[in-house]
């Protein structure tokens, strides 16, 4: 596995974490060969899990949109509601076989807190999350369930209070005790070995779809759509697809219309370094990093895992920005056409595929990843809608 | 700190420093991310920011300074890597610095920053940990130039104790070790005459203030503020370095 993805990726942190890193890209390189990690890794995944998920075709969202078919990959039935658990699962048997005892971990959405406090319960693991205030208070029902989960839940008062600064407060916890406790990240970001790590413990997704699509259809989809915010649910989804004819498609936030930047750090912003990878990011002249705005607080985030910086550039992967009021609309149209309530997040992607599909042929199949389900955000779309 | 608030005061505040016994002088450039430091960093950093500090400030402040006591540049990777690295350094070079410290550039993402940094005629020092397995030490001491930062303990910069002297002493003996001209310095927590003399003892040649002055200069801006904070612990690196 790869430190660099072309230019972007690395390890940009304190000398104090180097030895840390360095045993968890150890330990995984070990654990991925060990027979038996895998077994359970993948007893976890069916039983606890609720894997493999099942691919849907959305024929009445497919109608509406009067075109290619468009498929979810149905992430939100994993067990927790989101495609969080696949890595949270993975890196906390990574570390208890580093005899780690506590998990620290960041979130924005909350859906990998809640991931990471399942997980911490299950494998009996100290767990506690930071999270920034603003989104706490935009995705309450995932702090009670990470508190009924027993996770403490440490509220992030400094700069713009969401996911980035509950990356920097988790950052500086692991300074503080990294001998005793493992940062269980949770997107494809950070230093190496995190994006390469998230990135294969996620791509479950996508190997789910090409063995699915290759019973349905004989052959892989013609487009994979997957929203990205750090990017871990669309590095899974695309890693399985890389070397096969399928394109690719990650669609950022774009905020609210008007905002200069919303949070989509590949479309406008530019390569630099923060939180320990060289990838693209939102920042002004001076290098100092910008604030950014977004209706889903999982997707509200300055930088983007580095991978995706290398596969925008060498145009593997295209990336397209959609504003919240258009996200919006998708969240209603598959609760109505589908009765499927999604997560804000994948409703990004849920509009670029409906656009998608008006321009193809019927016989294009899109794959959508609904990386996770909505009933954390029923507060924030209800105000935002008037319901 | 650099602080826009702060223009007009540098040459003061380094000729107080150097007049209470520092030999060097630290200047922070505020990132809006700094991962490696504590609340009173952070908060300074913020402030800074919200002041309208930027590059511009820095060079100015460093042309202040760097007349009284070498001048060494605090800055996270981003704004050094984002206006190109040779600019920087050129820059900051040009403006009269002697070094550069890097909180979250590790050795193994250094190569292109040192061989940049040499070019521009700039010590990089990097810094070790007290995690760091001794033949890590040794390389980081072989690749840092001006000084080895030797951090004093697992945690972020400001409060909090200090690893025992005891702990610390095989890392400063190894790094002496494998580069002898090149001094140790502890930093990270140094705030009084008590902290300095348990980081002299572990063998170091110096020490590293940064919080304990930032958050007495927050209360009390004044110049008098500095020998105050600096003046017990210049003593105890004297006494403790004999």
């Amino acid at each position: 596995m790869p430190s660099r993805y072309g230019p972007y990726g690395g390890a940009f942190v304190p000398e104090t974490l180097v030895p840390a890193l360095e045993e968890l890209e150890r330990t995984w390189k070990a654990a991925r060969r060990d027979a038996g990690f895998r077994r359970e890794l993948s007893r976890y995944s069916r039983s606890l899990g609720g894997r493999p998920t099942p691919l849907y075709f959305a024929e009445r969202l497919s109608r509406r949109a009067g075109g290619a078919q468009i498929w979810l990959k149905r992430e939100d039935l994993v067990h927790g509601g989101a495609h969080k658990f696949n890595n949270a699962l993975g890196q906390g048997l990574l570390a208890r076989r580093m005899g780690k005892p506590r998990l620290i971990a960041e979130t924005g959405a909350g859906q990998h807190g809640v991931a990471t406090a399942m997980i911490g319960a299950a494998l009996g693991l100290r767990t506690e999350i930071y999270m920034g205030e603003v989104d706490m208070e935009r995705q309450r029902p995932n702090v009670l369930r990470m508190r009924l989960l027993g996770a403490e839940v440490h509220p992030v008062t400094s700069g713009q209070r969401t996911l980035k600064d509950a990356i920097n407060a988790a950052l500086r916890d692991w300074i503080s005790n990294v001998r005793t406790t493992h940062y269980l990240l949770g997107s494809a970001v950070g230093p190496h070995p995190f994006p390469a790590i998230v990135a294969d413990f996620q791509s479950v997704i996508g190997r789910e779809i090409a063995r699915e699509a290759a019973c349905l259809w004989g052959r892989p989809p013609d487009l994979a759509v997957a929203c990205v915010g750090g990017g871990s649910n669309a590095i899974g989804t695309f890693h399985p697809l890389l070397r096969t004819r399928t394109e690719l498609l990650g669609v950022e936030a774009g905020g609210p219309r008007g905002h200069p930047t919303g949070a989509a750090s590949l479309a406008r912003g530019r390569p630099g370094i923060l939180h320990g990878t060289y990838s693209y990011v939102l920042q002004d002249r001076d290098g100092e990093i910008r604030d950014t705005a977004s209706i889903s607080a999982g997707l509200d985030y300055a930088g983007v895992g580095p991978e995706h910086a290398f596969l925008k550039d060498s145009g593997r992967a295209r990336y397209v920005a959609v504003h919240d009021e258009d996200a919006l609309r998708a969240f209603r149209w598959l609760s109505e056409d589908e009765g499927i309530i999604p997560a804000l997040e994948p409703s990004h992607a849920i509009f670029a595929a409906v656009r998608e599909a008006r321009r193809r042929p019927a016989s294009h199949r899109i794959v959508v990843t609904l990386s996770g389900r909505g009933d954390k955000d029923l507060e924030v779309v209800g105000r935002a809608v008037g319901a | 700190m650099v602080d826009r608030a702060r223009k007009g005061r540098y040459t003061s505040l380094a000729i107080t420093a150097r007049d209470a016994g520092a030999t060097h002088l630290e200047l922070g450039f505020p990132f809006s991310d700094p991962i490696a430091d504590g609340p009173i960093l952070q908060e300074a950093a913020d402030r800074a920011l919200r002041h309208g500090t930027h590059w511009d400030d820095l060079r100015s402040a460093v042309r202040d300074t760097s007349t009284v006591l070498p001048t060494i540049v605090m800055s996270y990777a981003n704004p050094l890597w984002t206006r190109g690295l040779a600019r920087s350094l050129a820059n900051l070079k040009e403006a009269g610095a002697a070094g550069l410290i890097v909180p979250d550039l590790s050795l193994e993402e250094s190569p292109p920053w040192r061989r940049a940094a040499r070019r521009a005629g700039l010590d990089l020092t990097l810094l070790a940990a007290p995690g760091s397995p001794l033949a890590r030490i040794d390389a980081l001491a072989r690749a840092s130039r001006g000084f080895l930062y030797l951090v004093s303990r697992y945690g972020t910069t400001g409060g909090g104790e200090i690893s025992r002297s005891a702990d610390l002493a095989p890392l400063v003996r190894s790094a002496h070790a494998a580069a002898p001209e090149l001094p140790v310095y502890v930093g990270f927590g140094i705030r009084d005459r008590r902290t300095a003399l348990r980081a002299m003892a572990s063998g170091a040649d110096g020490v590293i203030v940064a919080s304990a002055l930032e958050s007495a200069l927050a209360r009390r801006p004044s110049t008098a503020t500095v020998p105050r904070v600096l003046g017990p612990i210049a003593s105890a690196v004297r006494t403790g370095g004999t």
